[in-house]
């Protein structure tokens, strides 16, 4: 039945009205002309049914004189009556090409991850290539034009996103590799952190330093500069070894005993603005009406209209929440201020250092746990660093 | 119901084809005592809120109940929605 209404919508049907006492006798001759009638109901005047359009242009002749059409519909109906209206039809047709073609059109392009003046040489590159706004692109227009910013610029990752309208370049600049020392560049080895030397493995280059010496941090520890043999002059050469030293490291942190947890409760309430250009207008709604709260933003975008216009809505929502005191208990604590610890001493040393010996002591008052702690750690404590030969300028200036 | 009607009705069945392929016969299929699907009818004598009778050609169906809709009519079929609490077949003398 479903599709045998929609198959009438489609083509067209009339909305018949009959006034006549017996109806009957209008069905029986509609279904002796072949005429499918639907939706025949009593009304307190007569009778109202439905037929198809084409039954009644066919025959038209002998309905006319026994009933009268209410109202005609369907589609193809509505398509013959905007066949009258050309005017109409045609500011129709241009207005749906016109929202096609703006729509389909970059208006504007965005350039996301690198500093203004690289997206001048971004948007500069584009008008270059022939891409000034407003224009069309494809998708796989979108994927050539990545290729030609990776290729023309040095960037680390370049993704071209159409979103609507708008032209979003997302790059993401390459960041700078610390410069590296050649194995063959005359080099020393300094000390990277104060430490207590407790071994000293010098491959190539001259130790300065012996077990037992305290040393702190930038002071010299193997020397790129060794005596060449049978003579007393000096030659630069790169320094090579490792030097391992005790480093002391320590901590003293503090865990509250209650804490206060926001708790979400069940209740929320929206506001809605009207986005214009980054500007917000309230329509409707209030503003932080809970005490405590969490609020969440969401751009709600009109169809076509947000394209064009850069015209959004936002809607805004405050969900209440409670704030509720919890006890933490003394192990709970301990353990939170340890893993902490040792996440510190983690960032603090290098992947290969040993822990020799840690002494921990925990205290605690009417609000605070506290955790006092000094790590002892060995670790490889060398940095190797660049040395140059003093120009005779410079010498000059240390003589005077 | 005629005696050369009746042996195309035994013919039918007998051949296993639908019997109003063959017969005059009407068909009669219900849907729970909602709407009533009569096949191989001849038109409507009544039709009104609570009462929709219909002719075959051997005798007239009538439909009792309440809130009666013909939901579509044409000349193989008639589809009678409403209420329905009663069906008599009265046989045409």
């Amino acid at each position: 039945m479903l599709i045998f209404k929609l198959m009438h919508l489609i083509r067209g049907y009339v909305v018949i009205r009959s006034d006549a006492i017996n109806s009957e006798k209008i069905l029986n001759i509609l279904r002796r002309k072949n005429i499918t009638v639907w939706d025949v109901q009593k009304k307190d005047k007569g009778t109202r049914f439905k037929i198809s359009y084409d039954d009644y242009i066919k025959n038209y002749d002998l309905l006319k004189e026994i009933i009268k059409p209410a109202a005609k519909r369907g589609a193809l109906i509505k398509l013959k009556k905007l066949k009258l209206r050309k005017g109409f039809s045609i500011g129709i047709l241009i207005l749906i090409i016109s929202l096609y073609l703006l729509t389909s059109l970059i208006w504007e392009v965005e350039v996301v991850g690198t500093n203004q003046k690289n997206i001048n040489n971004i948007l500069a590159f584009l008008e270059e290539n022939k891409l000034k706004v407003p224009f069309a692109i494809s998708k796989t227009q979108a994927k050539k034009l990545e290729t030609m910013i990776y290729n023309h610029f040095d960037y680390r990752f370049v993704d071209v996103i159409q979103e609507g309208s708008k032209l979003i370049i997302i790059v993401k600049e390459r960041e700078a590799e610390p410069a590296e020392i050649k194995s063959n560049e005359p080099s020393s080895i300094i000390a990277s952190k104060n430490a207590i030397v407790s071994k000293v493995i010098a491959k190539s280059g001259q130790p300065v330093v012996r077990e037992g010496d305290v040393v702190y941090e930038g002071q010299t520890l193997i020397m790129g500069l060794v005596r060449k043999k049978n003579s007393d002059e000096f030659m630069m050469v790169p320094s090579d070894g490792i030097v391992y030293g005790k480093t002391y490291y320590n901590f003293e942190m503090k865990e509250a005993k209650v804490r206060s947890l926001s708790l979400a409760t069940n209740k929320s309430k929206s506001v809605y603005y009207l986005k214009i250009k980054g500007n917000s207008i309230k329509i409707v709604g209030d503003k932080e009406p809970y005490e405590n709260y969490n609020y969440r933003e969401k751009v709600i975008k009109v169809p076509i209209l947000s394209n064009i216009t850069d015209i959004s809505l936002l809607k805004g929502t405050w969900y209440e929440e409670v704030l509720k005191d919890i006890e933490i208990d003394k192990n709970t604590a301990e353990n939170k201020m340890k893993i902490s610890m040792y996440d510190e001493l983690l960032k603090r040393c290098d992947d290969d250092s040993r822990i020799l010996k840690s002494t921990i002591n925990f205290s605690e008052d009417e609000e605070f746990y506290y955790l006092t702690a000094q790590i002892e750690v060995i670790e490889d404590i060398g940095e190797r660093v660049r040395i140059y030969p003093l120009t005779e300028e410079t010498e000059e200036k240390m003589e005077e | 119901m005629s005696k050369f009607n009746d042996f195309r009705s035994k013919l039918a069945d007998e051949l296993e084809i639908p019997n109003d392929a063959l017969s005059d016969n009407f068909e009669l299929s219900m849907h729970g005592n909602k709407k009533v699907i009569i096949e191989n009818h001849l038109g409507l004598r009544v039709y009104e809120d609570n009462r929709v009778t219909v002719k075959t050609k051997d005798q007239d169906i009538t439909i009792k109940g309440s809130k009666f809709k013909i939901k579509e009519i044409n000349q193989y079929k008639v589809i009678v929605k409403g209420k329905i609490k009663e069906i008599v077949f009265s046989m045409k003398e």
